[in-house]
């Protein structure tokens, strides 16, 4: 009794089901079909994704690497021109040296020049750094007399030189340039040992140093010489007044 | 969150003006030797971090850091060296002298910020 309920009642209906039944079974092999498509997909999708990061990752660390090339720029700018004192400007110098460049030995060499401004034959030595261990003999006396080919270069034709060069221990020989006219050089002979040399963008701030260094370094030069003057004859009007 | 106040101790005007460039978001006190450094700590005691130079006229950096380790009211500072002393020795000196972080100039900005971000953001730092 209980066997014939389960029969189905029209014939034509249990046909319909199991067609029914097919067409379902042919959608879910159709979908179990098309799985592994989504599958493949979604991993096109991803890698496209990490592609994606990894390019933004490169950028934003080409971005961070001009943010501080711009940033040392703006600020060696800044400070070389922040005071009139020729004392500071070359602390400056300096600083831009040891602090952005990773420099620990170099000289800072001015031309000496003679009564009427005519240039001498040597160069003093405004400032220097790390020299105690100098074994070259060129910079001795507080004065530089020439002997090393890629300093005498520079200080002849103002063309900046990153070593290594022929024939000299220097890494750098940075022109000091005034309205064209090359007044110095900076020469830097060794780096810290954590440095173990000088990189493209350090290049922008011996650029910056050759452009900006000198011109800063004349005019505090000339404000302090006008100032001192200026000085001089206000203490002799004062002293004239209360004669 | 309240940005955490920085003490700059180098004796170098271009470094405290880069640091003004860098940290924009932090307050920073300056100081241009160890002693002054003391000095702008007593005045200063929401300071949270200090930045050190170790070459600096009347006190230097080894001296000041000492100093600061041996204050109970400072010594839970952070101190991070910032410094051209570049040798394995340098920086075990300053490590053991209560360091909390090393780092030779000239420097990278991400490397630094690196360092300052992580110990500003703990709150055990």
């Amino acid at each position: 009794m209980a066997a014939r309920e389960q029969l189905p009642k029209h014939p034509t209906s249990a046909l319909d089901e199991l067609r029914a039944a097919l067409d379902r079974a042919a959608t879910l092999a159709k979908e179990l079909e098309a799985r592994p498509e989504g599958a493949g997909e979604l991993k096109s999708r991803l890698a496209d994704v990490e592609s994606d990061r990894e390019e933004l990752s490169v950028k934003l660390a080409e971005y961070e690497h001009q943010v501080q090339r711009l940033m040392n720029l703006y600020v060696a700018t800044y400070q070389l021109h922040a005071t009139l004192d020729p004392a500071e400007v070359q602390a400056t110098i300096a600083e831009i040296a040891i602090n952005l460049l990773g420099a620990e030995r170099f000289v800072l060499l001015f031309w000496k020049t003679g009564p009427g401004g005519t240039r001498q034959e040597e160069c003093e030595i405004a400032f220097s750094q790390g020299m105690e261990d100098d074994q070259s003999g060129a910079y001795q006396g507080g004065t530089y007399g020439g002997g090393d080919p890629a300093v005498d270069a520079t200080l002849a034709d103002g063309v900046l030189r990153i070593g290594p060069l022929d024939g000299s221990p220097a890494l750098a020989c940075v022109p000091l340039t005034v309205q064209g006219a090359v007044v110095g050089a900076l020469v830097i002979l060794k780096l810290f040992d954590h440095k173990e040399m000088l990189r493209a963008e350090d290049r922008d701030l011996l650029d910056l140093i050759a452009a900006h260094a000198a011109s800063a370094l004349f005019a505090a030069r000339v404000y302090s010489v006008t100032d001192r003057k200026l000085k001089t004859l206000e203490s002799l009007v004062a002293l004239v007044r209360r004669q | 969150m309240k940005p955490k106040k920085v003490l700059v101790v180098d004796d170098s005007k271009l470094l405290h003006r880069m640091f003004e460039m860098m940290l924009r978001g932090f307050p920073l006190v300056h100081a241009f030797d160890g002693r002054e450094a003391l000095d702008r700590l007593a005045e200063h005691k929401d300071i949270e971090l200090i930045l050190l130079d170790i070459n600096m006229p009347r006190m230097n950096g080894l001296e000041f850091l000492n100093a600061v380790k041996a204050h109970p009211e400072f010594a839970r500072i952070p101190v991070v060296i910032i410094t051209t002393e570049g040798t394995e020795d340098d920086t075990e000196r300053g490590m053991q002298a209560g360091a909390a972080a090393y780092v030779k100039k000239p420097f990278r900005n991400e490397e630094l910020l690196g360092v300052i971000n992580r110990l500003t953001a703990s709150p055990a730092a």
